[in-house]
């Protein structure tokens, strides 16, 4: 004989995500390891960012490089002699609290002070995704076009460091710079937000303070 | 646009707590996503129905409660849905429908639960 049965699960895959991110900033905060979830569009210059803060500013900084491929990336970090942890995500668009857990594991953390966690180039799907990091910073450029903060509200509206680069060429692509500003503040009023240009350096300063000063307004 | 590993998480919980109540068969499976996820609900069923085959969960129905957006305005303390425009979905996570403040609490609809499965299993 057999009977029907109603079982209750109730386990909510989102929080399951939040926990294991919560785990993750507790390691970090142990460690005194300050963490940086670096998201954006693909080819926004996430990478050459992260390269820019390794090369001049005075944190010892630790990557984890995570992409669909990310031996590219990583090999890019490497040059400079820092520790990497390479984090492929195969066919995800997005990297997890689970995964970075485990990248975790892998990055001597008491050799660093800053983490920096290179997300999958995508302005949606990490937005579900908590990786347990202390701040979120978006970059975007000119040539993804002006409207790109405006069609993808919520990672923006969620972010704590704002980056607009590319504005070197913004006529060149047509893009107005100042209304991607707009657009941000009126989804994220209390935001940063800095227009850069990462190949000649502009506002690269300014990101170095900014950092900096979310790490000092969270202590 | 991660519906596949979201399913896939699914598909494990639901299997793995209906071994553990020796089902013999699923016959029921109710999610809840919220309408805030960057999930596709259409999507997300059929990547389900693609990987149930040859599982317990083979015949089983697949329901999507799609969960509506709740906020709660810490301005003017107003707590509730909120209408949703699909033409711009997101507006209501930036303004208290009531003050048009930005100083909001999400309650809810930014959940993917699997709520409860129906089960056939041995007296």
């Amino acid at each position: 004989m057999h009977k029907i049965a109603d079982v209750e699960i109730q386990h909510d895959i989102m929080v399951a995500n939040k926990k294991l991110a919560q785990r993750n900033q507790r390691i970090l905060d142990k460690a005194n390891v300050f963490s940086v979830d670096v998201l954006g569009a693909i080819g926004s210059g996430k990478t050459s960012l992260i390269e820019l803060l390794i090369k001049k500013s005075d944190e010892k900084i630790g990557v984890i490089a995570g992409d669909v491929i990310s031996k590219f990336d990583a090999g890019r970090f490497q040059q400079y002699d820092i520790p990497v942890v390479g984090l492929n995500t195969g066919k995800e668009c997005h990297l997890d609290a689970h995964l970075v857990e485990h990248a975790i594991e892998d990055m001597p953390l008491d050799e660093i002070d800053t983490l920096y966690i290179e997300n999958v180039g995508n302005l949606i799907c990490p937005v579900d995704f908590d990786l347990g990091s202390h701040m979120r910073m978006v970059v975007i450029s000119v040539s993804e076009g002006d409207d790109t903060v405006e069609k993808h509200p919520l990672i923006f509206k969620d972010a704590d460091l704002i980056v607009i680069n590319k504005i070197d060429i913004a006529d060149v692509v047509g893009a107005d710079a100042e209304k991607m500003v707009k657009d941000a503040k009126y989804l994220n009023p209390d935001v940063k937000i800095i227009k850069s240009s990462l190949k000649t350096e502009e506002g690269l300063t300014e990101i170095i303070k900014a950092i900096k000063d979310f790490r000092d307004s969270i202590n | 646009m991660h519906e596949l590993s979201m399913a896939d998480a699914i598909v494990k919980t639901v299997l793995d707590v209906a071994e553990k109540n020796q089902a013999e068969e699923i016959l029921e499976v109710t999610i809840e996503v919220g309408k805030l996820t960057m999930l596709n609900p259409e999507q997300l069923r059929f990547l389900l129905d693609v990987l149930k085959e040859n599982t317990l969960l083979e015949g089983a129905e697949i329901i999507i409660e799609e969960i509506p957006v709740e906020i709660k305005c810490l301005s003017c303390g107003y707590a509730g849905s909120t209408n949703l425009n699909d033409s711009d979905h997101y507006l209501v996570i930036v303004k208290c429908p009531e003050c048009d403040e930005r100083n909001l609490e999400i309650v809810t609809g930014q959940e993917c639960n699997v709520k409860n499965i129906r089960i056939e299993k041995p007296e």
